[in-house]
C-alpha cells in the first residue's frame, strides 16, 4: 500500500510551458494569415487552424495521463491558482457564453447584460460560500462532500441523481455549440461533429481525469482568450483607431441609434415579443440596443440575473474543481482569478454585440437592396444571415434581415471585412472554450456516477475505483452523443435550465451544509428533494406556477425552488434531532481553515493502517 | 472524525463570528449595489460616463469591475481572520 504524499509542488516550468503554447497559437494565426494572402483555400485554412489546436489540447491530455486516484479526481492538488482559475472561467463561460450570450446581447442589448453580471456574482459568491470549505473537506465530488459531511450514503446517492440535472443539460449544450462549430467549419455532418467532439472529450476525461482536463483546459482558456482578443481588438481599431474595445464602443452608441432608427427598429415593451429570450432560429433584430427593459421588465432582469447567480456559485461542474490547488488559501485566490476571468470576457461581450450592430446596420442603410455590400453575399453563402427585400421597399430594413443567435459572433469578422482567417480564429476560440466546458461537465458527470453511486452501492468494488470512472465517463459520453442526435436543443435555454436545475437543488444545501450547524441529514435531502421537485413541476408544467410574466418562467422558478428548499431543509433539520457530535466535529474542522485537507488525512490513516496490518501479517505470529 | 474538537474555543468562534460578518457584508454589498443600479438604470442613463449611458455602464462594466475588487478584497481580509486565528490557537 502506498501512503499517499503530501507534498504538493507544482510544476516550476509551467509558465513556460503556457508561454510556448500561447506563442505557438500566435504563430499558426500569423502563418495561416500569410497563406491565406497567397491563396489558400478557406477550407484549407479552416482545417488547419482548428486541427492544429486540437490536436494540441490531445497531446496534453496524453501527456497528463494518469492512474492516480488524487491526480485523476484531484489533479494531484498541486494546480497553481491561476490556472485553475483559466479552467473555472472556460468552464463558466463555455461555448453556449461565447456565441449564444453574445448573439442574446445583439438581440436583447441592454436587457441581456443580467446573463453575464449573474454569471459573475455566481463566481463571486461561489468564492465567498462554497470554496474555501469544500477546499478543506477535500472530497472529490460534491455529493461525495455532502456524504462525508452529513456521513450519509442515501444523501450522498440522492445527490449524485439530482446532479444528473444541471450537468447533463451543460454537457448536451455545450457539446451540441461544439458539433455546430466542427460541422460549420470542418467537412464533417452534425451528427459526425457531435461523435468525434463527444470522442475526443472522453478521451481528454478517460486519460488523466481532472489532471488532464486541468492542463488542457487551460490551453483551452488560452486560445479561447487569444482568438477573443485578437478578433475583437482588431475590429475596435478599425473602428475607433483603439485598440481597447471595452473603453470605446460607448463613443458609437449615437451612430448605433441612427443606423437602428433608419433600419426600423423601435422601442418595445416587455410582453410584446412572445419569446423572452432569442432562439437558434435566424430572426430579426426588433429590440434597440440601448433600450432598457424592453423585452425582459426589471423584475425579470433580476430574476434572471439571481438565477443564473445562484445557478453558478452552485454549479457541481466548477465546485468540482474546489479541491485541485495546493491549499486553501490558494483555492481562494483561484476563485479570485477566474471571476478577473470571467468579468473581462462579460466586459467585453456587449462590445462584440455592439460591434456587429453597428457595422451591419450601418452598412445596410446606407445601400439600396439592389447594391449590398460584398459580405452581406458571403455570410449568406456561409448561411448565417438571410436577407432579402420582402416589402420591396429598395433597402433592406431590420425586419428583413435574419441572423441566428449563434451565428453572430461567427459573422462579425466577415462583416468586418477582415481576412477568413479571423473568422475561422473566432470559431477555434468557441470551440477551444465549448471543448473545456463540455470535458468538464462530462467529467463532472461521470466521476460522480462512478464515486457517488457505483461505489457505494457495489460494496466489494468489482470494478477498480479508475475503471469504474473510466466506464461512466464512456457511457455518459455515449449517452450525450444518441440524445443530440435525436433531440434538437436550443443551447442558451438548456443552459439556463441547467443552472435553474443547480440553484434550486445545490444553492440552499450547501448554504445549509456550510453555514447552519443546526443542519441535519434529513434537512439536506429535504433541501435537495424539494428544489429539485420545484424544478421538476415548472419543466413539466411550466408557468412558475402562474407568477411568471413575460414568458420566461424558468429564473423565477428556479428562485421559488430555492427559497422551498431552505424552507424545507431548516424545517426539517429544526423537526429532527439536533446533528450527531460526529456530523458536528466534521463541520468544525471544516471550517478551520488551519491544518490537512479532510479527506487527505483520512485516506493517509487507512493507509498508514492498512501498512501496519500489513506489516503485522508479515512478521508473523 | 477522529479529531477531537473543543466544546469551547474563544479564537475558534471569533473566526466563524468574523468570517459570517465579512460573507454578510460582502455578498449584500454587492447584491444591493446590483438592485440600485437595476432599479435605477432607466434614471441613471440620463447620465453620460466615459460617452456610455451611467446606468448601461454599471450594469455592464462598472459593476463587474466592484465585483472583482470586492473579489480580491474579500481574499485580502480573509487572510487576515484566518492569520489571527492561527496565531491565537499557536499563542494558546
Amino acid at each position: 500500500m502506498v501512503v499517499p504524499s503530501r507534498l504538493r509542488t507544482p510544476n516550476p516550468h509551467l509558465g513556460a510551458y503556457y508561454g510556448i503554447v500561447t506563442a505557438a497559437f500566435v504563430s499558426l494565426i500569423v502563418v495561416l494569415a500569410m497563406f491565406e494572402q497567397l491563396g489558400w483555400g478557406e477550407s484549407l485554412l479552416a482545417q488547419t487552424m482548428m486541427l492544429v489546436p486540437l490536436a494540441l489540447f490531445l497531446l496534453i491530455a496524453i501527456g497528463a495521463r494518469t492512474t492516480q486516484a488524487t491526480d485523476f479526481f484531484a489533479s494531484g492538488r498541486r494546480v497553481p491558482a491561476v490556472y485553475n482559475g483559466f479552467v473555472l472561467a472556460a468552464v463558466a463561460v463555455g461555448g453556449v457564453g461565447f456565441l449564444a450570450y453574445i448573439g442574446t446581447l445583439y438581440f436583447l442589448g441592454f436587457d441581456a447584460l443580467a446573463i453575464g453580471l449573474g454569471w459573475t456574482f455566481g463566481i463571486f459568491a461561489a468564492g465567498v460560500l462554497f470554496v474555501p470549505y469544500l477546499r478543506k473537506a477535500g472530497s472529490y465530488t460534491v455529493p461525495s462532500f455532502l456524504g462525508h459531511r452529513f456521513r450519509s450514503r442515501s444523501l450522498r446517492m440522492a445527490a449524485s441523481a439530482m446532479q444528473l440535472a444541471p450537468t447533463a443539460l451543460l454537457l448536451v449544450a455545450e457539446l451540441k455549440i461544439a458539433a455546430l462549430i466542427a460541422a460549420f467549419f470542418l467537412p464533417v455532418s452534425f451528427s459526425l461533429g457531435v461523435l468525434l467532439i463527444a470522442a475526443l472529450i472522453a478521451a481528454f476525461a478517460i486519460l488523466g481525469g481532472m489532471r488532464s482536463l486541468t492542463w488542457t483546459g487551460s490551453a483551452e482558456f488560452l486560445v479561447g482568450a487569444v482568438g477573443l482578443a485578437v478578433v475583437v481588438t482588431t475590429i475596435a481599431i478599425l473602428l475607433s483607431n483603439a485598440p481597447a474595445p471595452q473603453l470605446t464602443y460607448g463613443a458609437m452608441f449615437p451612430a448605433l441609434q441612427n443606423a437602428e432608427i433608419t433600419a426600423g427598429i423601435t422601442p418595445l415593451n416587455p410582453g410584446e415579443i412572445a419569446a423572452a429570450l432569442p432562439g437558434t432560429a435566424p430572426s430579426p433584430a426588433a429590440k434597440p440596443f440601448l433600450q432598457s427593459f424592453g423585452i425582459l421588465g426589471s423584475f425579470d432582469f433580476a430574476t434572471l440575473f439571481l438565477c443564473l447567480a445562484l445557478g453558478t456559485a452552485a454549479l457541481p461542474s466548477l465546485l468540482v474543481r474546489s479541491g485541485v490547488t495546493s491549499s486553501l488559501a490558494e483555492q481562494r485566490r483561484s476563485s479570485a482569478w477566474a471571476l478577473l476571468f470571467v468579468a473581462a470576457f462579460v466586459i467585453t461581450a456587449p462590445a462584440m454585440a455592439v460591434f456587429a450592430k453597428l457595422i451591419i446596420f450601418r452598412d445596410l442603410a446606407l445601400a439600396p437592396s439592389s447594391a449590398l455590400p460584398g459580405w452581406l453575399a458571403e455570410l449568406s453563402a456561409n448561411k448565417l444571415l438571410q436577407t432579402g427585400d420582402a416589402n420591396g421597399d429598395g433597402t433592406i430594413g431590420a425586419a428583413e434581415l435574419f441572423i441566428g443567435r449563434d451565428g453572430v459572433t461567427l459573422a462579425l469578422p466577415s462583416a468586418a471585412g477582415l481576412p477568413y482567417v479571423l473568422t475561422v480564429l473566432m470559431g477555434t476560440a468557441a470551440l477551444a472554450v465549448a471543448l473545456a466546458a463540455a470535458a468538464a461537465h462530462l467529467f463532472t458527470l461521470g466521476a460522480s456516477l462512478a464515486e457517488d453511486l457505483y461505489r457505494v452501492l457495489d460494496r466489494h468494488e468489482t470494478l477498480p475505483r479508475i475503471v469504474a470512472a473510466w466506464a461512466a465517463i464512456a457511457a455518459t459520453a455515449l449517452a450525450a452523443v444518441v440524445f443530440l442526435v435525436i433531440a434538437d436543443l436550443d443551447p442558451l435555454k438548456t443552459a439556463l435550465l441547467a443552472f435553474a436545475f443547480a440553484g434550486a437543488t445545490f444553492f440552499p444545501t450547501l448554504l445549509l451544509a456550510i453555514w447552519w450547524p443546526r443542519c441535519t441529514k434529513w434537512g439536506a435531502l429535504a433541501a435537495l428533494g424539494a428544489g429539485f421537485a420545484m424544478m421538476l413541476i415548472e419543466v413539466l408544467f411550466g408557468g412558475a406556477l402562474g407568477l411568471g410574466l413575460t414568458g420566461l418562467t424558468i429564473p423565477l422558478a428556479s428562485l421559488i425552488g430555492a427559497v422551498v428548499a431552505l424552507g424545507a431543509g431548516v424545517g426539517v433539520s429544526l423537526y429532527i434531532s439536533a446533528p450527531s457530535k460526529m456530523v458536528d466535529d466534521y463541520r468544525e474542522v471544516m471550517r478551520d481553515p488551519g491544518g490537512d485537507t479532510i479527506y487527505d488525512r483520512a485516506q493517509m490513516r487507512a493507509a498508514a493502517t492498512a501498512a501496519a496490518t500489513a506489516a503485522a501479517a508479515e512478521a508473523g505470529p | 472524525m477522529a479529531t477531537k474538537v473543543p466544546v469551547s474555543d474563544p479564537a475558534r468562534d471569533r473566526h466563524q463570528l468574523q468570517t459570517l460578518i465579512l460573507a454578510i457584508t460582502i455578498l449584500s454589498m454587492v447584491l444591493l449595489a446590483v438592485f440600485f443600479a437595476v432599479m435605477f438604470a432607466a434614471w441613471l442613463n440620463q447620465f453620460g460616463f466615459l460617452h456610455f449611458p451611467l446606468g448601461f455602464y454599471l450594469l455592464a462594466q462598472g459593476l463587474l469591475i466592484f465585483i472583482v475588487a470586492a473579489g480580491f478584497w474579500f481574499i485580502r481580509v480573509q487572510e487576515r481572520i484566518d492569520l489571527a486565528r492561527s496565531e491565537s490557537e499557536g499563542l494558546g
